[in-house]
Order: C-alpha cells, then sequence, then structure tokens
C-alpha cells in the first residue's frame, strides 16, 4: 500500500465516521453517547490522512521509490497491506448504507430482556402514557402488570410476522452497539382486520391497554396489548429503545 | 469516494512525470487510480449493488459489521494516540525504571496498571505493542494487556449498573480479570518461548521530530489495527447472522456446558467490554457463574481481538496465547465464582 493510499484510506474512513455522526445514521448503528467520540476520531483521522497525503507532495523531490524491504508484517516501509480491509466499512456505509435491525434479528432474539430496573416507579400521569416496549414488556413480566393496571399507553415498534400468520409489536434495544441488540417484543390482541396481517418492518404506533396472559414459560413470555388504535408511522430517528 | 477519485488526476501527472513518460510503453495504473475508479464504478452502480444485498440476512450481517467498526473507530483512535505518545515522547528508559527489573513482579504490577486505561481491547493491543516495543517484558506488556479492557473504572461502572443490586458481581469480574492476566503472564514467562512472540518494530517510523514520530506511529498503528479490526468485525458479524439461536437455549440447564457455552459464545460475539455486562445480563435462564465466564473470557480473547493480535504478534503467538487464555480465564472464572457468586 503506497503512502498516497495510506492517507486515501484514513482520511475516507475520517470522512464515514464524521459523516455518520453528523446527521442521525449514527443512530442505526450505535448509542446517541457516542456521538461526540466519532466526532472527535472522524476529524482526527481526516487531520492524519490529509498529513499523510502532505508528506507525498512535499517529498516528490526525494525519489520516493525505496526497495520494498518486508519486514516480516506483510509489509514493507510503505504500509501494512491489511490496511485495504479498511475500505470495507467505507464501502458498507456509502453503497449498502444497512438499515437499521428489525424483523430478522427481532425473531432470533430471546423474549423477554432482563430486569435492568429492579424498582419499576408508577408510571407518569397523562393519559395515554408514551412508554418504550422495553418498559412496557419489563412491567408486564416482571411486575405482572400493577403499574399498567387501568391505563392508557402508546407504544411504537416494527411488525414481527408470525410463522402461524399474524404479527407481535418488536422493537430492538441496543446497549452500545447492534451487535449487542436484543428485542421486546408484545402481542397485538383485538386488531382490527384491515391490520390483521402488515408487512414486516411496518413501524407502527399502539394505542391500547395492558390486558394479562400471553404465552407464559422461564424466558419466553410475550405480554400481550389490548389495541384501541393503530396507526402507521415512519420509523423513528432512533430505531432502537 | 468521489474525494479520492478526484485526486489521482494530479498526481497521476506528477508520477508519469518522474518516471520519464516517454520511457514507458504500457500504461499501468497506480493504486491510487485503481482506487479512483473503483469508487467510481461503485458510484455510477450504487443502486445495482443494493438490489444485489438485499436479503435480510445480509442486511442485518451488514449492520452489525458497521456497528462494530463505528462503536471500535474511537476507542482505535484513543489506543493508537495513546501508543504514538508513548513511543514518541516517553523516553525509552522510563519504563524499565518505572516497573520492577525482576519479569515475576512487574508482571502483577503491570496488570494492576490496567485500570488506568479507560478505554476497550481496540485500545489495548497497540498500547501493549508500543509496551514491547519501548523495552517493557513481554510477560508484563500481556499481562497489561489482558487486564486493561476488563478492570478499568468505566467497564467496573458499567458492570454495577448492569447488575442492580449485585455489586459482587462487578467485583468477581475484577477479581478474576486480574488474576487471570496475572497468571497468563506468568505462565508466558515460564512456557513462552522468543520466537512464538514478533515484538512490533517501530524503528522505520522514526520522523524528523517528535511530533512526526507520533504522528507517523499514530497512522501506521490505526491502519495496521484497523485492518484486522474489519477482519475480526466481519467474522463476528456473520456469526451473529448465522449461528443458530435454539443451541443457547439447550445449554442453559447443564451446569458445566452453561460455563463453556457463554464463554464461548463471548469469543464469537465480540461485543466491547464496555457492553458485554448488559448482554452478560439478559442472559437470565444462565447461573451467574457462566455469565461471569462471559464477562471474563469476552475482553481477553474474541474474533476481532484474536485477528488483531495475529496482525500485531504473528500468528505463531495468537495460535498458542488465545487458547491457553480461553481455558485459563474460563478456569478461573468457575473457582471465582464458585468463591464470590454462590
Amino acid at each position: 500500500m503506497t503512502k498516497e493510499i495510506q492517507g486515501v484510506v484514513l482520511t475516507v474512513l475520517g470522512i464515514v465516521v464524521l459523516r455518520l455522526a453528523v446527521g442521525t445514521a449514527y443512530l442505526n448503528y450505535v448509542k446517541e453517547s457516542l456521538r461526540p467520540w466519532l466526532l472527535v476520531s472522524g476529524a482526527v483521522l481526516v487531520v492524519l490522512g490529509v498529513l499523510t497525503f502532505v508528506d507525498v507532495v512535499l517529498r516528490r523531490s526525494v525519489p520516493d521509490e525505496e526497495p520494498e524491504s518486508d519486514d516480516g508484517h506483510g509489509h514493507g516501509h510503505r504500509g501494512p497491506r491489511v490496511a485495504w480491509l479498511i475500505f470495507l466499512p467505507v464501502v458498507a456505509v456509502f453503497v449498502v448504507a444497512p438499515p437499521a435491525l428489525g424483523a430478522f434479528s427481532a425473531a432470533r432474539s430471546p423474549a423477554v430482556p432482563s430486569l435492568l430496573n429492579t424498582s419499576l416507579p408508577d408510571l407518569p400521569a397523562g393519559d395515554p402514557v408514551t412508554l418504550y416496549l422495553s418498559d412496557y414488556v419489563q412491567r408486564a413480566v416482571w411486575d405482572k402488570g400493577t403499574t399498567l393496571t387501568g391505563r392508557t399507553v402508546e407504544l411504537t415498534g416494527f411488525v414481527l410476522p408470525q410463522p402461524g400468520g399474524g404479527w407481535q409489536l418488536a422493537r430492538m434495544q441496543i446497549t452500545c452497539c447492534a451487535a449487542d441488540a436484543f428485542a421486546s417484543k408484545v402481542q397485538p390482541v383485538g386488531l382490527p382486520a384491515a391490520d390483521a396481517d402488515l408487512p414486516a418492518n411496518q413501524w407502527v404506533t399502539i394505542r391500547g391497554r395492558w390486558v394479562p396472559g400471553g404465552s407464559d414459560g422461564p424466558g419466553d413470555e410475550i405480554p400481550l396489548v389490548q389495541v384501541e388504535s393503530l396507526q402507521r408511522v415512519e420509523q423513528p430517528e432512533n430505531p432502537y429503545d | 469516494m468521489t474525494a479520492a477519485a478526484g485526486r489521482s488526476a494530479p498526481v497521476r501527472d506528477d508520477r508519469q512525470r518522474e518516471d520519464g513518460g516517454p520511457r514507458r510503453r504500457r500504461w499501468r495504473p497506480s493504486q491510487l487510480e485503481i482506487v479512483g475508479m473503483v469508487a467510481v464504478v461503485l458510484v455510477v452502480g450504487r443502486s445495482w449493488v443494493q438490489e444485489q444485498v438485499a436479503y435480510p440476512a445480509v442486511e442485518a450481517g451488514a449492520t452489525v459489521f458497521v456497528a462494530i467498526v463505528t462503536q471500535a473507530t474511537p476507542f482505535l483512535v484513543l489506543g493508537v494516540l495513546l501508543s504514538a505518545a508513548i513511543t514518541a515522547f516517553v523516553p525509552p528508559g522510563f519504563w524499565i525504571r518505572a516497573l520492577p527489573s525482576r519479569p515475576a513482579l512487574a508482571v502483577p504490577v503491570a496488570g494492576a496498571a490496567g485500570c488506568m486505561l479507560p478505554g476497550c481491547e481496540c485500545a489495548s493491543v497497540p498500547v501493549a505493542g508500543s509496551l514491547m516495543s519501548r523495552g517493557v517484558a513481554p510477560a508484563a506488556a500481556l499481562a497489561f494487556l489482558l487486564s486493561a479492557p476488563a478492570i478499568n473504572p468505566i467497564v467496573v461502572i458499567s458492570t454495577v449498573v448492569a447488575f442492580p443490586g449485585q455489586p459482587q458481581m462487578a467485583l468477581a469480574r475484577f477479581v478474576a480479570s486480574l488474576a487471570t492476566a496475572v497468571a497468563m503472564g506468568w505462565l508466558w514467562l515460564r512456557l513462552g518461548r522468543g520466537e512464538w512472540l514478533r515484538i512490533p518494530d517501530r524503528s522505520h517510523l522514526h520522523g524528523a521530530t517528535p511530533w512526526h514520530t507520533f504522528r507517523l506511529t499514530a497512522a501506521h498503528d490505526f491502519l495496521h489495527a484497523g485492518g484486522f479490526l474489519v477482519i475480526g468485525a466481519l467474522a463476528a458479524a456473520v456469526m451473529n447472522v448465522a449461528m443458530p439461536t435454539s443451541w443457547m437455549q439447550a445449554l442453559a440447564d447443564h451446569p458445566v456446558l452453561s460455563v463453556l457455552g457463554l464463554a464461548l459464545l463471548a469469543v464469537v460475539l465480540s461485543i466491547c467490554s464496555e457492553a458485554d455486562a448488559f448482554v452478560a445480563a439478559s442472559f437470565t435462564s444462565f447461573s451467574l457463574t457462566a455469565r461471569l465466564a462471559f464477562l471474563v473470557v469476552g475482553p481477553m480473547v474474541d474474533l476481532k481481538l484474536f485477528s488483531m493480535q495475529a496482525g500485531l504478534f504473528g500468528r505463531a503467538f495468537a495460535t498458542r496465547f488465545a487458547p491457553t487464555t480461553f481455558a485459563v480465564a474460563v478456569g478461573v472464572s468457575c473457582l471465582v465464582g464458585w468463591w464470590l457468586l454462590s
């Protein structure tokens, strides 16, 4: 890998990181809290890359065809060959632009996330009250619905079609990046006939009430929500809980 | 990408002039021109490529791949800046004075010093490499390499948060990780052979000034570790979408297999050590000891780390070091789990 390409790789990867962090695209892959670090590291990479390029331009007068002496790293003085692979994530972001994890990953994820909050406070005031899907599942499963009883809730997620027909409402939750994602799932009941079958990954907001029941069994409990109304919506800016 | 394509023209002119244009009969594209042409093809054929990969499994794999690289980049940048600073600004004799001269003592000191590097495993690989090339005993640098991603304050705090009401989990993780790191350092002292380990050579990265050396080292280390990070992220992404999930449930009920199963899962998933506690907490059907093994193994042995270690220290090293670390980490986790978590 020539010095020029080293400069290009560093610069282009820096641009990719900055490009993700400047808009909202980074939210498809990592947590919001990483954003400042993405901006800083992207800028560092661009500076490193541009300076590497400047080196090349300034040394034009010196013959730069050094003999390719291999130091056992699989690279000589010209830079590691493995660095060519850094173009892969660049291509993945600019060309493929993979979407947020959806129904495919939710179907593979175990049903019930762990109890992250030991104390579940009363729901905030308001009617309906907007809840994260993971919060709803925790309250329904670990708290037997005590704090949900008698309240109207609004849940947003995507459609996870079921093998036997019908669908569940699902949303992925991440703690750092999409590699550690797991799903929260809720079974809507009383759906209007028009919405009984929706395409996978269609985002919807359901207004409804908690009702007891749902498939049980340790680690495999899917709580129910009695649907009062359903709205098709766009994917939220942050697709994860 | 278009920026790269646009730059290729003036450089090419330069090249041809240097090479004395007429002498060269056949036009051979430079690397820069090839990159530029590929970039143009990809930009033009973008929608065609998108159609070719429009399968849920491929898209989910690509998302996980981009996510791991994105998540790791800031930490890798931090790591290479630190390692470049060690190479460029810390006088060569410093580490020899700072660490005990007897390697057997330097190992635990270096292991404990791991708690001072806030970051995850991507940062510690280049730092350990530059410690070695600065004359730190390999055994001590390896203890640091293993302990730093697991016992630093950020990781300890995230473990406490992930296991509410069970602070002994964070304590057990700290104890087991430090013990494994020190044990591996001592094992390397006794059994390790110099020829297995390729100590990174930085002599060709000497610049005109310390700042120039700093910059050259940082760029070189990032390109090197970044390439291997990509290999590891690819492997982890493929496993993430290809592994049958039903296996895990079957393992959970078996006391021995559950420990081995979660330890292997840690290797495969390659999750950042700052996030793995939350993932471990979600394996509610597994015993605490099995989850401890997940947390101890993950920051020390995983697909992306193996790839980065093989790249920096050589394959002969990584194929011996990683499996041994895995075995020691699982053993220590069982002991500490039995002691602190039952």
